[in-house]
């Protein structure tokens, strides 16, 4: 009898650990929102040293020197980065995605698989480091500015940088297309070119459009390969290609190691308007995959 | 028509993959040739800064056991980094060889003599400093000084002539910096310290979720939660980290603070694989337990766990690929200190740190990709390790 | 009396990797008849039925040998599959409809043909339709999903895309096993007059579809034809003893 209480104890006991590691995560994504809010928006609510929410998110000029905190010209960096990034990435990454689902002889599948799985684990301060030494350089030749650091070869970079998850979300959405479509296409006649385009693609749009918005979560939150090519100019609302920009995610990274008082928290302010756009892009994912399965 | 459009589409097609592939093949072209030249034993087992200091030699007279040619030919440096400007001058006291050399790292060129060849029976290996911690004589090092008098500027032709003391000399060392010893060491803390915390909790919590959990507004909002997690870019989990670990619990820019912050990162990696491992253990297994009388957590530890551990193992090893790869979290949690870190508290940078370090603040693109060339072949074998253990496991399922 | 052949089928073999699915199979096939293949499941009939328009190209490691004409024409030779599956349309066991409008659906076929006109489109599609025995149910949903139809009227909409493109042969693989019994009636009464301007090859599973709606039968068993002529011989003068086993429903 006592021997059975025991066990019961016990059971009950492991199943409470078993829960209670579950409910880490659940702890870590609300402490993790708690703290840079409320990092964030210290700034804002008055007290001794606080600065105008509206200054900050319309100011073009971010000089912690004089106390001038501007967010608005980075805001536009990364959206435009961001942009660009998912044009040119998004076309390549989807035909890569058809090539390896439906194209490729299986002697090339086994170059093209491995090597994009490969692009997904290079550290993203290796794609600093080879936009630096490579696209950055290359640049500098054309730019009217004789400066290689630009809007364009952030684009460059980030376009790289979601290749990979643009691939293979595509590719899984192209494999997930029931051959019954495929087989009633090419039973019509329609060449593989035409079936691929006409009938695979649009039924795998939901899934593609998962790779796309994924791939815009993690370009708008690339930070240290970005930080290496931008070149992080201390104002300015870019306007051109060439010219340089600051990403919210650089301007956290470039300063939080000596920043203290006001200048921190405004760090922290940046922070939760990047926390802000992946929570939108998250919504959105959710909706689309949600979508997929409705 | 239809063919020219067909052939068009399928031209960009390959087009596609090629740019694709071949992006990759240019990147790991570029760290390669550049890195490579870097790369040697001393690149890997150096520390990053150079360290000096005195020690004491014991006196051997021990005999060069073979001739001056092939000294020359033995000489350490002779063809690895170096340029050699001298033979390989040999002292009977000492038990070694040095040679001077034209350095050229870090930009600048300068003339040293460096240890070249160490004869068996040489003491120079356990040498002590002053305080009697064993530093050393090794391949590589600096010689600056013997029994006080500076080498430099020397036109060595007698080494034995400037040994002095009688039964013990006094060698001033130079320990070359410039490798990355200190950022391998740190990894491998951050790799050990993050995985056993972020593995355990990752592994009950897919437990919790396959085994026990219901679905529910329960199931939902952890599933919710790990989502979220697994969609946060790392410089937020870096600001986080920065102000819980580092500034409210005051765990300082440390070792700890980087680990705690890079488990939260991993926990949705290994929840989500190690129930994708728990799911695939047949329920015939289960009930095959429950019928001979086992309770849910016998059958737990004794059948699903140990069903499930190859793929918790490839959990574990994409998990290890994260920590390497890991650097815009670190930068605000662990700091750039290129020392090994003596305890939990101290600052340390691992190697993708440091890469970024020296790329940023000391624009040396060559010694990133030196670093590079390190952590793409470390992934390059945890990819292998992870596929090789899936393929094994899935033949055994069969 | 002599009927005009549509396609000659002789000694063809047929292999996925090692496993051989067709032996030897000579058969056939006249125009502006029914056709009907039966036999037990994995007797290769799909797999002959496949080879009519040279679906089995999609499968890795399938290896034929021995040659199969269309109008006296090789279609393993030098031609354009493309053209020969326009050609043979083709009708799945599963009705399988592409998730876009009834329209589309139709007008998909030519369109990969390159016909664009707006007019010309129209007009295949209502013949298409009406042709099908659909139109009264579908006329006003033309631009609705195709996927919101019921399962018959989603094969009948899968008959209609296959007579868009004005093929020669319709080949259709257990076009009603998945319907129930009043939508498969509607598609045998089809069929019925579908023959007169198309030749039709089916593959059914059950006899009494094969003895109501086909002209000519060939029976399969494990890769072979058995035997095969005129559906009313083979129902009451089988001259196999293996054909009368499985017609009489000793097995299979």
């Amino acid at each position: 009898m006592t021997n059975k209480k025991n066990r019961n104890i016990k059971e009950e006991a492991f199943r409470y650990l078993f829960m209670l590691s579950a409910f880490v995560a659940v702890v870590s994504v609300f402490a993790i929102a708690f703290f840079v809010f409320y990092r964030g928006l210290k700034p804002f609510v008055g007290g001794d040293h606080g600065y105008s929410l509206f200054q900050f998110l319309s100011g073009t000029e971010w000089r912690p020197g004089k106390n001038t905190f501007g967010i608005l010209y980075m805001i536009i960096g990364s959206i435009f980065a961001t942009f660009g990034a998912i044009l040119i990435g998004v076309p390549i990454g989807l035909m890569t995605a058809v090539f390896i689902a439906e194209l490729a002889p299986p002697s090339l599948t086994k170059i093209v698989r491995p090597a994009v799985e490969l692009l997904a684990g290079i550290p993203s301060v290796l794609y600093g480091v080879f936009g630096l030494g490579v696209i950055v350089n290359v640049l500098k030749n054309y730019s009217p500015t004789a400066q290689g650091q630009s809007l364009i070869a952030v684009i460059f970079v980030l376009t790289v940088m979601i290749l990979p998850t643009v691939i293979s979300i595509s590719e899984t959405a192209l494999r997930a297309v029931p051959k019954a479509y495929k087989d009633g296409s090419l039973a019509l006649g329609a060449s593989k070119i035409q079936t691929i385009f006409k009938i695979m693609i649009p039924a795998a749009k939901s899934g593609i459009m998962a790779g796309v918005v994924l791939g815009i979560g993690r370009a708008i939150g690339e930070t240290m390969a970005v930080m290496l090519v931008a070149g992080n100019p201390i104002a300015g609302i870019p306007t051109s290609l060439w010219d340089k920009i600051r990403p919210l995610t650089t301007n956290i990274a470039l300063e939080m190691g000596y920043a203290s008082g006001l200048h921190q928290d405004l760090l922290f302010s940046t922070g939760v308007v990047l926390f802000v756009f992946i929570m939108v892009i998250n919504l959105i994912l959710n909706s689309l995959i949600r979508k997929k399965i409705g | 028509m239809r063919k020219l459009k067909d052939n068009l589409l399928k031209s960009l097609i390959y087009l596609s993959a090629f740019i694709t592939v071949g992006i990759l093949v240019w990147i790991l072209g570029y760290v390669f040739s550049n890195g490579i030249g870097l790369i040697n034993w001393n690149f890997i087992s150096n520390e990053y800064n150079e360290k000096t200091s005195y020690v004491e030699v014991k006196i051997t007279n021990t005999p060069l056991s073979i001739n001056q040619e092939s000294l020359n030919e033995k000489a350490f440096y002779n063809q690895k980094v170096d340029k050699p400007l001298s033979d390989a001058i040999y002292s009977e006291k000492l038990g070694i060889a040095v040679m001077e050399v034209e350095h050229s790292l870090r930009g600048k060129k300068e003339n040293q003599f460096i240890v070249a060849y160490i004869e068996n029976g040489s003491e120079a290996g356990e040498a002590l400093d002053k305080s009697g911690k064993k530093i050393g004589i090794n391949l590589g090092d600096v010689i600056t000084k013997i029994d006080g008098e500076a080498l430099e500027g020397k036109d060595l032709k007698d080494l034995n002539a400037i040994v002095s003391g009688s039964n013990e000399s006094l060698v001033k060392i130079t320990k070359p910096g410039y490798g990355v010893l200190t950022n391998i060491v740190t990894t491998l803390y951050m790799i050990i310290l993050s995985l056993s915390i972020a593995a355990p909790i990752g592994i009950l919590a897919a437990i919790y979720l396959v085994e026990y959990a219901k679905p529910g507004k329960l199931v939902n909002v952890i599933r919710f939660a790990t989502e979220s997690l697994s969609g946060i870019p790392s410089i937020i989990f870096g600001l986080f980290g920065m102000a819980f670990f580092v500034v409210f619990l005051k765990f300082n820019l440390s070792l700890l603070s980087g680990a705690l912050t890079i488990s939260i990162i991993l926990l949705p990696v290994i929840i989500r694989s190690t129930e994708e491992a728990l799911k695939s253990v047949p329920d015939a297994y289960r009930e095959a337990s429950y019928g001979l009388g086992a309770t849910k957590l016998q059958t737990i530890s004794k059948i699903i766990i140990p069903s499930a551990i190859p793929g918790i193992l490839v959990a574990v090893i994409l998990s290890i690929g994260r920590i390497v790869g890991e650097s815009a979290a670190l930068l605000l949690t662990a700091g750039t200190v290129a020392k090994i870190p003596e305890s939990l508290f101290a600052s340390g940078s691992t190697l993708t740190v440091q890469a970024y370090y020296v790329a940023k603040e000391e624009a040396n693109i060559q010694m990133a990709c030196a670093i590079g060339i390190v952590v793409i072949v470390l992934i390059i074998v945890l990819n292998i390790l992870a596929k090789l253990i899936s393929k094994i496991f899935n033949k055994a399922n069969y | 009396m002599a009927d005009k052949i549509k396609f000659i089928i002789k000694d063809l073999d047929l292999y996925y990797d090692t496993f051989q699915a067709l032996k030897k199979v000579n058969i056939e096939i006249k125009e502006n008849k029914v056709t009907a293949f039966i036999g037990p499941s994995g007797c290769g009939k799909s797999t002959l039925l496949r080879c009519l328009n040279r679906m089995n190209d999609l499968i890795d490691n399938v290896k034929i040998e021995g040659a199969v004409t269309l109008d006296e024409i090789d279609i393993y030779g030098d031609i354009d599959v493309i053209n020969l599956r326009t050609k043979v349309g083709m009708v799945f066991q599963k009705p399988n409809p592409f998730p876009m409008t009834v329209y589309d659906n139709i007008a998909y076929g030519p369109r990969c043909q390159g016909i664009k006109d707006k007019k010309k489109l129209d007009e295949i599609v209502e013949r298409s339709i009406v042709q099908s025995a659909l139109w009264d149910e579908v006329k006003d949903r033309l631009n609705k999903s195709a996927l919101g139809l019921s399962g018959g009227q989603q094969q009948r909409l899968c008959i209609a895309r296959a007579i868009a493109m004005e093929p020669e042969v319709i080949l259709m693989d257990e076009p009603t096993s998945a319907l129930d019994p009043i939508a498969t009636a509607k598609i045998e009464e089809l069929m019925e007059t579908l023959k007169k301007k198309y030749t039709i090859v089916i593959v059914t599973h059950s006899m009494q579809q094969a003895a109501r709606i086909s002209d000519d039968t060939a029976f399969f068993l494990s890769g072979e034809v058995i035997e095969s002529g005129k559906t009313i011989g083979i129902f009451t003068n089988p001259r196999d003893k293996r054909t009368e086993d499985y017609i009489t429903g000793r097995f299979g």
